[in-house]
């Protein structure tokens, strides 16, 4: 048990662990890359990388320089909190050759992704359920796409012939009473004038209409009241037949019982229009055509307003 | 209940790496056996010592093929020795990997290379290839043989840490991500450790008792009945780990409580509880306990032996299965579980798998080609090829 | 051979000190690390380094997803993978919570079966660019870091792909890109926000129920607003301090 080890034949393999540790070494020295631990244990110049992508998503501000019309408009309504390219998609192809389209965002859908009515969206914020929307509305084309009555850019308003709805002056009217004067009494609600309730200035409609059938229909169920903005706002008569036929239809509400809380008359739809005008039935016809004095008598010029 | 974040509905971490911590396993188990002998002295494992350590560096050699065929970028994999960033318990990987791989060649040097120098008298490729392993270099004398003797041992020792280092730092980089309720406990380093070893043994019985059967050598009965006892003991202190880690799971009744016991009577309830644990456990608990502790023939002790192995084999892998698929199926919203099914053709599938899983063997009857890693065995019966 | 062995040993010698040389360069790889307070590229207002921080108000979330589509547009997120997200939740009456996300290629919520909802609301997911980020800390070679801005990104030239930051990530935003085999993450739109843009999916968000802003600057939207209201953060108990600041977070989100 007296042999001594011989370690000779080791040495080479000692040596090649030697080598093969500095020259891995050396390698890694020189693979490290240049930046590496510029800021922290990373390649710096990655950073860079991620820069140099180009963004896609151009901003309002592009789309405004040639298209500042729409831009205006856009921007008084509650959609003016909406990016273009929300809707539109994105704009980079558009701002370097026009002729590479945007989405038009008029199918249904494009509205729905937003305001369809789902129950975990804030109760505050506008949802339509469809089916109940086009009852409502008299909708018969259950394909129709909401741009045809609503505009994205002024939702508020509905579009087409209702745009030139009359402005109703009574906003438009509140600065001939707020700027400029200091009285005590305009800091008091109290003494502002009813001029928000209709009959302040339409008593003599009001004395009429609270004699007839629909006293106990407010005034703006069928005068609906539209803001333009903090300034003026117009109002626009429904006179949509189906309108008048939520309520007077077989499935009334229950809310709009009518005088000595009374049902609301029921009416035969359609049958009622053919019984009356055999000769040429036109279910576009509006009810108050005929049934104007059961509502209230017909504007009076005293009433009437300049505008 | 079932939402699943929507990124957690593919699982990052396939097929391949429920292979790559088992290969790891049996490469630390393996390597364990083989110091058992060479530092340790117990002399009844002689018979397998070489053949123990050459699996264990076979089996590390194909450590990193699940791992770079799992890699979306594997020609990068060397940045890990370039940039190894050390606050995350995978940047040394590549380190440990490559000192470990370089001891256990080393130790297979110096144990073997009086047979390779014996194996160069010969003429042919063969030969001419343990030339070159041998450094060119053909003294054999008795001092040599106690260097390499004493280096051997040196290095079987430092190996030992080192097996449990490159193994344990798995079983810690699972259980080192606080994300994942399944995965985090510090009872996963430890898990993965011992179950390394059961797996490490079994495959060394699994295969002693193919190859004997293969080339008619006689099996080793001390040697096999010694093997059997360390696998029964490691094997009760793995399983016996792996319930207590269960049973604080369900004792602590965290938030995560409900979700994993669903995750395990649902989606992991055959490859956890039927079995892993009673199927793959409990039968070769009972097997085993009976080959050590009553006397059988060693034809029934061998066969009883054997499929225990068999079946400790396959509970290591479903254990790794379920750990590393298990975790992902799980979503980190707790509110449910994605599924996992792995293709059978794909880059990272079934037949990939089993590929990485029979080529060490195949390298091994290569091995033995060159040197015989049952000389002992070779002696006493006809020698006839094959592993 | 004596004579022959002294010559090796010097030799052994020579290279031993190379290499403990080389050994100690190597470990130290032009590594100077900065503060990043006077390095940082990108300044503010005030002159000082940007902190980026984001918020989200979940009161203000309609769950139009116009987010997701502005960020899949931005950044070219693949298909069935999201750099945020919008989470429904719908508390029923009986206790169970539902939760789902639009994770179609319109991403548009599908009718939910009726139910006799208790409360109902939205939340808004990305990447919290965590102060103390995880999927950073994992990452073995330094593929996935912090800029000196507070932005957690990743280095598309290094990521080796190995998954180990999506594991880790408390908040499931990482994944793996199946066209570039990285990971992949929500930048906080880093191109943009250095350009003085907004991410995208705050520019996109109708509402206003995502900011973006910055810390260090007091007058910034995203510091005033933190001044006025209550908030808290996702898994704090995570540690990982994340940045992204949740106004009217429910209970049960996760």
């Amino acid at each position: 048990m007296n042999i001594r080890p011989d370690y000779r034949h080791a040495y080479p393999v000692l040596a090649m662990l030697i080598a093969l540790v500095t020259v891995g070494l050396t390698v890694r020295y020189l693979l490290v890359p240049e930046t590496f631990g510029e800021y922290g244990y990373y390649r710096a110049a990655a950073m860079d990388d991620e820069k140099a992508i180009q963004p896609r998503h151009v901003g309002r501000a592009a789309c405004l320089e040639c298209h500042d019309d729409i831009a205006a408009i856009h921007a008084k309504d509650v959609h003016s909190s909406v990016e273009c390219e929300t809707c539109h998609g994105i704009g980079d192809k558009h701002v370097k050759d026009s002729s590479s389209p945007m989405s038009p965002a008029d199918t249904r859908e494009d509205c729905l992704v937003c305001h369809r009515q789902m129950d975990s969206r804030p109760g505050s914020f506008p949802q339509v359920d469809l089916e109940k929307h086009y009852k409502f509305v008299g909708v018969k084309d259950p394909s129709i796409a909401c741009v045809k009555c609503h505009s994205g850019h002024e939702p508020l308003y509905l579009s087409k012939d209702l745009h030139s709805a009359r402005l109703h002056p009574l906003i438009q009217q509140c600065n001939s009473c707020h700027i400029g004067r200091t009285d005590e009494t305009l800091k008091k609600p109290d003494m502002h004038p009813k001029i928000f309730q209709c009959d302040y200035c339409h008593a003599d409609l009001a004395k009429s209409f609270a004699k007839g059938s629909h006293a106990k229909v407010s005034c703006t169920a069928c005068h609906l009241f539209i803001k333009d903005n903090a300034f003026s706002g117009r109002i626009v008569r429904n006179t949509n037949p189906k309108f008048c036929l939520l309520c007077h239809q077989k499935s009334a509400f229950k809310e709009t019982a009518g005088k000595d809380n009374a049902a609301p008359p029921v009416i035969d739809w359609p049958a009622h229009i053919t019984d009356v005008s055999a000769d040429t039935p036109d279910p576009k016809r509006p009810c108050v055509e005929c049934h104007q004095d059961q509502i209230h008598a017909l504007y009076t010029k005293e009433a009437h307003h300049a505008m | 209940m079932n939402f699943v974040f929507p990124n957690e509905l593919h699982v990052t971490w396939t097929v391949m790496i429920v292979l790559y911590p088992y290969i790891t396993g049996l490469v630390a188990g393996a390597f364990i056996v083989s110091s058992l002998y060479h530092v340790f002295g117990c002399e009844e494992l002689k018979p397998i010592s070489r053949f123990s350590l050459a699996s264990a560096f076979v089996f590390l050699l194909f450590a990193t093929m699940p791992l770079l065929m799992h890699l979306g970028h594997a020609e990068r994999a060397f940045n890990i020795m370039l940039t190894p960033h050390f606050t995350s318990a995978m940047a040394g990987f590549g380190y440990i990997y490559s000192t470990y791989t370089i001891l256990v060649a080393l130790e297979i040097w110096f144990v073997m290379r009086s047979d390779l120098i014996r194996r160069t008298r010969d003429s042919g490729f063969l030969p001419w290839i343990c030339k070159v392993i041998v450094l060119f270099n053909y003294r054999d004398t008795p001092e040599t043989r106690n260097a390499d003797h004493r280096i051997a041992k040196v290095l079987a020792g430092v190996g030992i840490p080192l097996a449990c280092l490159l193994h344990g730092y798995v079983g810690f980089l699972f259980g080192s991500i606080k994300a994942n309720p399944w995965w985090a406990t510090p009872l996963m380093f430890v898990i993965f450790i011992f179950s390394a070893i059961v797996s490490g043994i079994s495959v060394l019985i699994f295969h002693y008792f193919i190859v004997s059967k293969i080339n008619r050598w006689k099996v080793d009965g001390p040697c096999v009945r010694s093997l059997a006892q360390y696998l029964w003991a490691f094997m009760i202190v793995a399983v016996a780990l792996e319930g207590m880690e269960l049973l604080s799971i369900i004792y602590e009744q965290t938030e995560a409580t409900d979700v994993l016991s669903l995750l395990i009577r649902t989606k992991l309830f055959w490859s956890y509880v039927v079995l892993q644990f009673f199927i793959c456990s409990l039968v070769p608990f009972f097997m085993l306990g009976i080959t050590s502790l009553f006397k059988l023939s060693d034809r029934i002790a061998f066969k009883m032996i054997w499929v225990s192995s068999c079946l400790l084999l396959a509970q290591v892998l479903l254990m790794r299965w379920n750990v590393v698929i298990g975790g992902q199926l799980l979503s980190k919203s707790l509110r449910g579980f994605t599924s996992y099914m792995p293709g059978i053709w794909e880059k990272e599938g079934l037949i990939t798998a089993g590929v990485i899983l029979t080529l060490p063997f195949v390298i091994l009857y290569v091995f033995h080609c060159i040197v015989s890693l049952f000389p002992d065995a070779e002696k006493e019966s006809l020698p006839t090829h094959g592993v | 051979m004596p004579c022959n062995d002294i010559s090796r040993r010097t030799v052994i010698k020579q290279i031993a000190v190379g290499a403990t040389g080389t050994l100690l360069l190597s470990l130290f790889p032009r590594l100077s690390f900065g503060n990043g307070e006077s390095s940082g590229k990108t300044k503010n207002a005030a002159g000082k380094r940007p902190l980026y921080a984001y918020a989200v108000d979940t009161s203000r979330c309609i769950g139009c997803c116009a987010c997701m589509r502005g960020c899949r547009a931005e950044n070219d997120v693949p298909k069935d993978r999201y750099r945020t997200w919008v989470e429904r939740y719908r508390v029923l009456s009986n206790g169970e919570v539902q939760v789902d996300v639009a994770a179609n290629d319109q991403f548009v919520f599908q009718d939910p079966p009726p139910a006799d909802i208790t409360k109902a609301f939205f939340v808004p997911k990305l990447c919290n660019h965590c102060e103390k980020s995880v999927c950073s800390q994992v990452c073995p070679i330094g593929a996935s870091y912090e800029t000196p801005e507070g932005v957690v990104l990743v280095d598309t030239k290094r990521c080796v792909g190995c998954g180990y930051c999506v594991q880790a990530c408390p908040y499931g935003c990482r994944f793996i890109h199946p066209e570039t085999h990285m990971a992949s993450k929500c930048t906080l739109c880093y191109h943009r926000i250095t350009r003085g843009l907004l991410p995208a999916c705050v520019q996109s968000c109708p509402k206003g129920a995502r900011m973006f802003g910055d810390l260090h600057d007091p007058l910034s939207h995203l510091s005033i607003f933190m001044k006025q209201r209550r908030y808290r953060v996702l898994k704090p108990e995570m540690g990982t301090k994340p940045k992204c600041y949740y106004v009217d977070l429910d209970i049960e989100v996760i």
